[in-house]
C-alpha cells in the first residue's frame, strides 16, 4: 500500500512546493476520482475499459483542481487577500466538507463496489488479489511519467524555477500565475487518478478519502514539505514504525504510531526530514 | 463615553434576555441553547487563539474531549467527587497545553496546524481504541452535574460560564497583552525586536484558550451525560472554525453572533444534515472570498448606514484591529 499513499503525498507536495498552499481538500479530489471511475465503468465504458476511466478520472479532477484555483487560490498571489495561510487552510478545508456533503447528498450514504478490474493472480507463492497488482502497478506508471515530466520537459522544469524562486520566473517571462493553476490541477489530478486506481480497493463512499488522506499528511510531514524524495523515505519509515509498532507494543494503536513518529520527528526537526526553514522575507 | 455606555447598557439588555428567555420556550429549545452557549466558549476561545494570535491550532475540541474524559475517568475509576474532576481535568489539561505549546512554539504557519492535527487524531483514535480504559466508541456514562435531565439548570449554568468567558477574553484583549497578542499576529518579528517575549504569550494564549476549552468540555460532558469520541471528529473542529469565520474572525461579538445563528440554523435545517453542511461550507467559503468581516462586519455596515444615512468609511476588520 505504501507506494499508492505516495500518489496523495505527492500530490500535496507539489501544490506546497510550487505555491506554498496546503491543499487539506486533497482526500475529496481522490473521493471523487473514485466515484468518476464508478460512474464511467458501470454505466459507460464497462470494465473492460478500466485505464480509460482512470485517465478521464484523472482529467475530470485535474479540470476541477484547475476552476477551484482559478476561483479560489489565486486570489491570494494577486494581493487581494492579506492572510495567506489562514486563507489557504479555512478555504480548502470548507471545501472539503462541501465535497463530502455534496457526496452524501447526491449519492447518498452508501459503499459502493465497483467491479474487479483483474481476477486474482500469483505472484510465485504468493496468491495476490488482482486489483492490488494492477494499483500498484498503475501508481508506478503514472508516478514515472510524473517524474519524466517533471525532470525531462521543459514545463517540468518552468514547474521546478517558480517552486525555487517566484519573482525570478516571472523575469525569464513565465507567466506564474498560470502554472500556479496547472500546477494545483496536476496535484488534485495525481489524487484523482490514486482514486481511480484504488476504487475497487477501498471501494467508493463519501469518507472514502479519509484514510488515504492521514497517510499521506503523515509522510509529507514527517518527510519534510515540499521535498520529493523524503517522501519516499518517510514512506517506507512510517511502514517500518507501524509494523514495530504493531509488533512489540500492541497491533491495535497501529493508528497511533505514525502520529506518534511524526510528533518526534518535528521534536527533533521542527521542519521534517528533508524540509527545509520557510524563509520569511 | 456615551457610545460606551450605551454598549455596556445593549449588552446589559442582552444578558437579561438572555436569562428571561428560557421561561418562554420548550425543553428542546433550551437545550439546543445550551449546546449552542457551548459552542459559544469553544469559538470564542479558538478566536483568541486563531484569530488574534494567528496560531492556526487544529486541535481545540480535543482539548475538550480530553477535559470530558479525564474528569469522566477520575469519577468512574477512583470515585473522586463530581468538583474534584473538573478540577482536576482542568490541571491536567494546563499540563497537557503547556507540553503541546512548548512543541508547536519551533513551528510556525502551517507545521503547527499540521502538528495540533496530529495531536488531535492520536487522542482520538486513542480513545477510540483503548476499549477497557476509555470505554471506545460506545464512550462513558458520566454522572449528572445537577443530577437532573431538565436542561434549564445547565442552561444558566452554561450561561454563567460563557459570560466568564468572553468577560476574561474581553479583559486580555483591552489589557497590555492583548497589544502583545496582536503584535505577534501581524508580525513575529518585529514584536520580538520590540521585546516581546513571544515564547511566553503564544503559550499563555495557548493555555488559556485550551484550559477554558476544556472547562467547557467538561462541564458539557457532565451535561449530556455521555462523553464519546464523537467529540474528537476534525467535523467539529470544522464547525467551530465556520462558527468563527461567520461570525467575523478577530472580533469580540463575532463569534457569538455567529454560533448562535449558525446553531439556529443548523436547528432548522435538522431534516438535511448534509444540505445544511454544504449550506455553511458554501458560505464560509464565500466570506473568506469576498468579505472578511463576517456577519459582525456587516452587522456594523447596516448599522453605520441607518446611523449616518450613507457608507461609512470602510474599514476592514484586518486594518481596525479592534
Amino acid at each position: 500500500m505504501g507506494v499508492l499513499y505516495c500518489l496523495m503525498s505527492l500530490g500535496v507536495n507539489f501544490i506546497y512546493g510550487i505555491m506554498k498552499v496546503i491543499n487539506w481538500a486533497i482526500g475529496e479530489f481522490f473521493m471523487i476520482g473514485a466515484y468518476v471511475q464508478y460512474l464511467l465503468i458501470v454505466f459507460f465504458l464497462g470494465v473492460r475499459y478500466w485505464y480509460i476511466g482512470v485517465l478521464i478520472a484523472a482529467l475530470c479532477t485535474f479540470l476541477l483542481g484547475a476552476l477551484v484555483q482559478k476561483i479560489l487560490i489565486k486570489p491570494m498571489f494577486v494581493g487581494i487577500i492579506e492572510e495567506k495561510m489562514e486563507y489557504a487552510t479555512i478555504v480548502t478545508i470548507a471545501m472539503a466538507i462541501l465535497f463530502r456533503n455534496l457526496a452524501i447528498f447526491i449519492g447518498g450514504p452508501f459503499i459502493y463496489t465497483p467491479p474487479d478490474y483483474a481476477p486474482p493472480t500469483r505472484i510465485g507463492p504468493l496468491p495476490v488479489s488482482g486489483n492490488n497488482v494492477i494499483a500498484f502497478i498503475g501508481t508506478i506508471i503514472i508516478l514515472a511519467f510524473f517524474f519524466y515530466f517533471l525532470k525531462r520537459t521543459w514545463i517540468g522544469k518552468a514547474f521546478q524555477a517558480v517552486s525555487q524562486n517566484r519573482p525570478g520566473v516571472l523575469t525569464a517571462g513565465i507567466d506564474v500565475l498560470k502554472f500556479d493553476m496547472i500546477a494545483f490541477g496536476i496535484g488534485t489530478a495525481l489524487a484523482g487518478a490514486g482514486g481511480a486506481l484504488l476504487a475497487p480497493v477501498l471501494l467508493v463512499y463519501p469518507l472514502c478519502g479519509v484514510i488515504p488522506t492521514v497517510r499521506g499528511f503523515e509522510i509529507i510531514v514527517i518527510g519534510g514539505l515540499g521535498s520529493i524524495p523524503g517522501v519516499f523515505v518517510a514512506g517506507l519509515s512510517l511502514g517500518i514504525a507501524e509494523s514495530l509498532g504493531a509488533a512489540f507494543i500492541n497491533p491495535s494503536f497501529v493508528d497511533i504510531y505514525g502520529f506518534g513518529l511524526l510528533m518526534l520527528i518535528l521534536l527533533i526537526k521542527p521542519y521534517g526530514l528533508f524540509g527545509k526553514p520557510e524563509r520569511s522575507v | 463615553m456615551l457610545k460606551y455606555r450605551f454598549n455596556s447598557v445593549g449588552l446589559l439588555l442582552l444578558l437579561l434576555i438572555a436569562i428571561v428567555l428560557p421561561f418562554y420556550l420548550a425543553d428542546y429549545w433550551i437545550h439546543s441553547l445550551t449546546v449552542a452557549l457551548y459552542y459559544v466558549i469553544m469559538a470564542v476561545t479558538w478566536n483568541l487563539l486563531g484569530g488574534y494570535t494567528g496560531q492556526f491550532s487544529l486541535s481545540h475540541h480535543t482539548f475538550a474531549v480530553i477535559g470530558s474524559y479525564t474528569s469522566a475517568l477520575l469519577i468512574i475509576r477512583i470515585g473522586t467527587p463530581l468538583w474534584m474532576g473538573i478540577v482536576s481535568s482542568c490541571i491536567f489539561n494546563a499540563f497537557i497545553s503547556l507540553l503541546l505549546g512548548i512543541l508547536c512554539l519551533r513551528m510556525r504557519g502551517i507545521y503547527l496546524a499540521l502538528t495540533t492535527w496530529a495531536f488531535a487524531e492520536i487522542v482520538k483514535s486513542y480513545i477510540r481504541m483503548d476499549f477497557q480504559f476509555t470505554g471506545g466508541d460506545r464512550g462513558l456514562n458520566t454522572p449528572l452535574f445537577f443530577k437532573t435531565i431538565d436542561p434549564l439548570p445547565y442552561y444558566y449554568l452554561f450561561l454563567a460560564f460563557a459570560v466568564i468567558t468572553i468577560l476574561i477574553i474581553a479583559i486580555i484583549m483591552r489589557s497590555r497583552i492583548g497589544y502583545y497578542i496582536r503584535a505577534i499576529r501581524n508580525d513575529e518579528l518585529a514584536a520580538q525586536a520590540m521585546g516581546v517575549n513571544t515564547v511566553r504569550w503564544k503559550v499563555f494564549s495557548f493555555m488559556v484558550a485550551s484550559v477554558l476549552a476544556s472547562m467547557a468540555g467538561t462541564l458539557y460532558g457532565h451535561f449530556i451525560g455521555l462523553v464519546s469520541p464523537v467529540l474528537g471528529e476534525f467535523s467539529e473542529m470544522a464547525f467551530i472554525i465556520i462558527f468563527v469565520v461567520i461570525g467575523g474572525m478577530r472580533s469580540q461579538a463575532g463569534p457569538v453572533v455567529g454560533t448562535i445563528s449558525v446553531r439556529f440554523l443548523a436547528e432548522v435545517l435538522r431534516k438535511w444534515p448534509e444540505v445544511r453542511m454544504v449550506i455553511f461550507a458554501s458560505v464560509v467559503i464565500l466570506i473568506m472570498r469576498f468579505f472578511n468581516g463576517g456577519l459582525i462586519e456587516f452587522l456594523r455596515k447596516v448599522y453605520q448606514r441607518i446611523r449616518h444615512g450613507k457608507d461609512g468609511e470602510s474599514v476592514s476588520v484586518f486594518q481596525k484591529m479592534e
